[in-house]
Parts: structure tokens; sequence; C-alpha cells
């Protein structure tokens, strides 16, 4: 038999006893107010949590990556309000295949890479201007890690936050998505591995979402068994209604099919490129999201409408996490192109194989 | 609930390998009209062929004729059956059920009589569960055996009887002792029965498209033996509710419209696709491979001796609405006004699908009364 979780339960029970003792209804809304958690965060950073699956020698603690997806996949559960996945597995991963030193704070990226910026090339010096958007956590970060492509080459840019200057933006659950300004920002060029292209970022930025929204859709689903079998009406637990029950079952397969998909892509992603498994699992986290969100909602009633009620700290996340490192146009068109190339012959195949059937 | 996620051993992915090189040369593409799932055409020589290899009652104990082999190995060729719309009708029942319930409840007599036969592909079976007035009530059967000498006569009607006109034998749950206050699921038990016994009558039900799938099959004073009662007097119910465990959550209810999308691809070969009909694509393969893989825990964790009925509920009422599903998205936005005669083998599938996909969500239990099974069983969770 092939069990292939490969996770160490250490990493799970820790990472869980850790966000159910600081993270609770009042911590998380209380970072959306303030804009960071740092209660949170520094309880976490004191576990060395954020660098797992980076190697010692580069300052990391370690692991392997799928330790570091099943904390992340904790983090979407407890809906905590920290850069865990910018600090590790997307910055942490950045700087240290880059071969610089990992700092002792938060660590951010730009999401979308280069986009909005220009960049010119002195030899081993770059010069950065123009903007970085929906920047996680910027303004309590220590670096910015901004990956560029330049005389087909990929370069990670190591900025000092303090030297940019920081619009605060939120995303729809309140969590910092600020604009980041760079003025000609002077920084040394490190070189990439030649796999390590922009795309290999975008890929690795929607593992980290999937991982994350595979946790928060479990966690909503629980949240709705439970609320259902307690809140009488007509006599009984609304969970009783046949109506009813159509919303759990559905929020409870869209929560096995986002965790299956995070799990199966992250197993491949420990292995290999995986590209079809990541593409395939942002695309059916999506929808898992979609579907889910909108049956946990009409399951809860009114109660799941307000800021009292903890429903929203995960579904808000959803809607956001959802469009971040590509939304359901990108990854279906993405897959399609790859799809229609295996012609028929090819196509059972790669459901079963996935990314190995491409030879 | 908990899907583990899991992949196929070496020796797993050989046995994938054989079966298709084995249908790439018996059913090359092009030379079949495919099938649309689990409702497949019955095909005896196809059935017996498949047996030669051991692919037949394949979770069956060597003993009896089977290859002792795991609820993986048996998902590995269910699942290359369906994809490549295999002829299976013939041993489908047998193989997915009956087999099963016989090893499991029946007497030593019946293994012997049964089960080789099974296990060699040549037995057809049908199951005698709904009535006119019995269909999700199952517990509210009301056709009778009533005890004579060395054997039950029975009386009443089965419905919806499926290939009844076809298989040999019949799996009956029959009301033994009369209906108790307060306990419906007692005095129920189960029955093999021959379906050319004097006195039992099988009349077709056309199927909405006019084909013959159903039956009504009515008992006018028909003598049973006493060795056919399978299991103990009484505990119909119960070894019903194990044998439908079986039939949830496998490959027959998530791939029946595949042939159909395969097909698509395959008569597009040449052409430009349109971008819409590609994303399309790239959704659909992508909810495959989720689907699958929940599909395929469900029969790793059967293996290990766990009984899944949460899991493979959940994963039959996705796996069934996703059929629906694809076969809708498609319709929406393929421009095309297809038609069940026309030469295209794509046309001719899709509009099989149109037709008669709403029963997939209907057939061995309606997704309401799946969704019942499942949040139940989503109660225990921590929250």
């Amino acid at each position: 038999m092939t069990e292939l979780s490969g996770v160490d339960p250490l990493v799970t029970d820790t990472a869980d006893r850790l966000f159910s003792q600081v993270c609770d209804h009042e911590s998380i809304q209380n970072a959306e107010a303030n804009g960071q958690a740092n209660e949170i965060w520094q309880a976490f950073a004191d576990t060395g949590f954020p660098w797992i699956s980076i190697s010692e020698d580069s300052g990391g603690s370690g692991g392997t990556l799928l330790d570091a997806l099943e904390v992340l996949r904790l983090v979407g559960y407890h809906a905590a309000p920290i850069p865990a996945a910018e600090t590790g597995i997307l910055g942490g991963w950045l700087l240290s295949n880059a071969g610089l030193e990992l700092p002792s704070g938060i660590v951010t990226v730009l999401p979308n890479g280069s986009q909005e910026i220009t960049v010119e090339r002195a030899g081993d010096d770059l010069t950065i201007n123009g903007r970085g958007l929906r920047v996680p956590w910027a303004r309590v970060a220590e670096t910015i890690a901004v990956p560029i492509e330049l005389d087909d080459q990929t370069f990670v840019a190591a900025i000092n936050a303090s030297e940019c200057q920081i619009s605060p933006m939120t995303n729809m659950a309140g969590e910092p998505r600020d604009t980041v300004h760079f003025e000609d920002i002077k920084v040394f060029a490190a070189p990439l591995p030649s796999e390590l292209t922009l795309e290999a970022f975008r890929f690795r930025g929607a593992l980290s979402r999937v991982a994350l929204m595979a946790g928060a859709i479990e966690k909503m689903s629980q949240l709705t068994v439970s609320y259902t079998n307690d809140r009488v009406q007509f006599g009984r637990p609304v969970a009783k209604f046949q109506a009813v029950q159509q919303h759990l079952v559905w929020g409870a397969q869209d929560a096995a099919l986002a965790r299956m998909a995070a799990e199966s892509a992250g197993r491949e992603a420990n292995r290999g490129d995986a590209l079809f498994e990541i593409a395939a699992a942002k695309l059916i986290a999506n929808q898992a999201a979609a579907r889910a969100t909108k049956a946990c909602h009409q399951a809860h009633g009114a109660m799941g409408m307000t800021q009292e009620y903890p429903l929203h700290h995960l579904s808000r996340r959803l809607w956001s996490w959802r469009k971040e490192y590509g939304g359901d146009a990108e990854w279906s068109s993405w897959l399609g192109r790859l799809v229609v190339a295996q012609e028929a012959d090819g196509l059972y195949p790669l459901i079963t194989g996935g990314s190995a059937a491409l030879g | 609930m908990r899907f583990t996620p899991t992949e196929l051993t070496e020796q797993e992915l050989e046995l994938q390998q054989e079966v298709r090189d084995f249908l790439l040369e018996e059913l090359p593409p092009g030379s079949h009209e495919p099938c649309l799932g689990m409702a497949a055409r019955k095909d005896k020589a196809f059935s017996l062929k498949m047996a030669e290899r051991g692919w037949v009652g394949m979770a069956l104990p060597t003993e009896w004729g089977g290859s002792d082999r795991t609820a993986v190995d048996r998902f590995i060729v269910v699942e290359e059956m369906l994809r490549w719309g295999a002829p299976v009708g013939h041993h489908w029942v047998a193989d997915r059920q009956t087999g099963n319930v016989i090893l499991k409840f029946g007497t030593e007599e019946q293994r012997e009589r049964f089960l080789p036969s099974i296990c060699r592909g040549e037995l057809g079976f049908s199951i005698g569960m709904s009535e006119p007035d019995s269909g999700s009530d199952l517990a509210s059967v009301s056709t009778k055996a009533e005890a004579t000498t060395g054997g039950w006569i029975i009386n009443g009607t089965k419905i919806w009887t499926s290939g009844a006109h076809e298989n040999d034998w019949f799996v009956c749950l029959l009301r033994t002792s009369p209906m108790e206050d307060g306990n419906k699921h007692a005095g129920l038990s189960q029955f093999l029965i021959d379906l050319t016994s004097p006195g039992l009558e099988i009349s077709p039900i056309p199927f909405l498209d006019g084909s013959h799938h159903f039956n009504e099959v009515t008992f006018n004073e028909v003598f049973v033996p006493e060795t056919n009662v399978v299991g103990d007097l009484g505990m119909g119910w119960h070894q019903n509710t194990t044998e439908m465990a079986y039939e949830r959550g496998g490959p027959d209810r998530w791939l029946s419209p595949f042939s159909t999308i395969e097909q698509l691809l395959r008569e597009a070969r040449g052409t430009e696709l349109e971008s819409v009909i590609r994303d399309l694509f790239g959704e659909l393969i992508a909810r495959w491979w989720g689907i699958r893989n929940l599909s395929l825990s469900v029969a790793r964790l059967i293996d290990t001796g766990e009984a899944p009925s949460v899991e493979s509920s959940l994963v039959k009422e996705m796996g069934t609405r996703f059929e629906q599903e694809v076969i809708e998205k498609l319709v929406h936005l393929i421009d095309l006004e297809y038609s069940p005669d026309s030469e295209s083998l794509f046309e001719r599938l899709l509009s099989q699908c149109v037709v008669t996909f709403p029963g997939n969500t209907i057939r061995g239990g309606t997704i309401e009364i799946l969704r019942s099974v499942a949040s139940k069983g989503l109660k225990g969770l921590p929250a």
C-alpha cells in the first residue's frame, strides 16, 4: 500500500495546536483592523515554521516542501492572517535559490513578477523603477523579493522594504495587499538556476494558494455541519432537512476535492515540476471555493453574513485566493492547450498519469 | 471523512498497461460503437474473453475461480473498460456486487454453484429491489415469499429490472414476514431466483428512447427451493445495504461521458478548436483527475478493510452530477444541431448522453437519498 501524505505528523500537530492557541476569532478581527498581526506572526516565527523546506545552510528550517504545504493548509484552516507563504515557499525559496541570505524578518514577493516595473541592468547591478501591485504584507516586510526576467535569464532582486514607499491596500478579506513604489532602487542582480523561470514562480504561487484554500474550505465545511446540527427550526436541527443536506454534502465534497488536489499536486511538486497537477489543482480549488462558499453561506442563513460569526474569515479569504496566482480563465486556458495537444488517444493517459504522461 | 491520496504501484501500473494492450487488440478505436459507462451492451463473448484474463470476479478468492485481487486492481480494470466504452454489460452486476454477496452471505453449496461460473463470465444477473410502490423507500417492499414444503412461494411484482429479459438469474429482496410497526427493516430476505422459473413473467418497460433495458417482473405462485435463500432469513435489509456499498463511488459513477468527449477530439483532428471548447477540455480533464483521485482513494481504503460508506456516497453524488455537467457544458458551447442518426459518432454519442443521463443521478439510489446517507455520516466531524 502506498500512503502518500508524506508529512511529518509532528508538523501537523504542532502547527494546529499553535494556531488554535494564538489565532482565534478576535485576533483575526484585530489583525484586520490593525493591518497586521504581530503576535500571531511572532508565535509562528518562534517555531521556525515560516522557513520549513528551506535548507538550514541558507538559514532555513529544513524539512520538505510537503511539510511546508501542510503548514500552509493549516494557515488556511485557521484563517491565520500572516505572510506564511510569502516568507517561506515563495520569497524564501527565491532568495535561497539565488544564493542570498534570508533575513530574520518577513519576506514578501511581487506576486505578478515584474509586470509594472522597469529594470536597467549594468553588470551585476540593477536599477528598479515603477510599482508592485497587491504585494502581501509589504508594510511589515523586511525584504521584498522581486523575480525579474532579463536577457533570457531570471534574477532575484532582494529589495530592502524600508527603501520603498508603500501605500496600504487590502484584499477582500482585509489582508494587506499593498502597492509598493520603487524609485531608482539600486540592487544586486542575483541569478536563479535556469529552471527557475517566472513561469515556475507562477506555478509555485498557485501551489501555495491551493494549500491555503484546501484548509479554508475544509474548515468552512466543518463549521457548516456543526452549525446546522445545532440550529433548530421547525422543531428539529436544520441539518435534518433534505434541502439543507444538499449544501452540507456539496461543501464536504468540495473540501475533499480541493484537499485531494492540493495533496496530489504537492506530492508531485516534491519530486518534479508538476505542471499539470498544479494547474489542475488551482483550477479545482478555484471552482471548489466558488461552489463551497455559496453552499456554506446558504446553509448558515443570515448568521453567516455577520462579522461576529467566523464564516467570513474563510469565505472572504477564499474569494481573494481564488484570483491570486491565476483565476479560472488563466488555468483553464493553460490546461486546455496542453490537453488538446495530447489528442484523443493521449487524453485518458493524462488523467491517470499526469505530468509523468507528458514525457 | 478522510480521503488519503494514493497512487498506483509498479505492479498496478503493469496491470493497467495489460488492460490497455488487451483493449487496443480487441477493440481498436474506430472498430466499435463505444458504450456510455455501466449501461453497456451485453456481449457474452467479450465477457468470456475478459474472464480468461482473470478480470471477472477479480476480487473473489481463487478457490471459487476468482483471482483474489484487490479492490484497487478491480478499479483499474473497470476504469479502463469504461473509459474505452467496452461492452461489459453481461457480467457487470455479477462482477460488481452479486459475487460479493454470495461469497459473503451465501452457503457453501451456493458458492460452489455460482461463483466459478460468475468468474468464467458466463452468468448474467439482474437485481430485484424496486417495486411499483417501493422506490427510494426500499424497506416498504411488499412482494411476498411464503414458506411451503421444500421452499418458498412468491407473489408480487418487481420493477425497473435491468436486463431481466437477457440475464439468467435474479437476486431479489422479498418480504418473508409481515411488516412490523417501528421496524420496517425486519422481515426482509434475499433470494436467488432462476429467471426461467414457471410463473415468472417478464415484460418490457421501454426506455424513453424506445430501447429495452427495463422490465417488469411478475411472480405468480413462483416456487423457489429452500436452497436459494441467501444468508439468514430476515437479514435481507442488512445484506442489501452491504451490497449497495459495493456499487458506490467507483469509476462507473464518473466516467459515462468520457467516450463522447474523447470522440469530439478524435473528430476535430486537424482542425483548430475554438478557444472556449479548448478551455472546457482543460476544466473537464482537471475535474476528472481530481474525482478519480478521490475514487481511487476509496478503493484503497476498502483494501485496508474499511467500509467507507460516507466517502463512497460523496463520490457517487458528486460523480453522477459531474457526468451531467460535462454534457450540459458541452451542449452549451457546441454550435451544432446534433442528431442520434448522424454519420458522426460524436453526434450520436452526444445525443445519447443528453437523452439518457438524467438517469445517472437516479439509478442505484437517487442523489437525494445519497445526501441523506452522507450528511448523517458527516456529523461526527470535528468543528
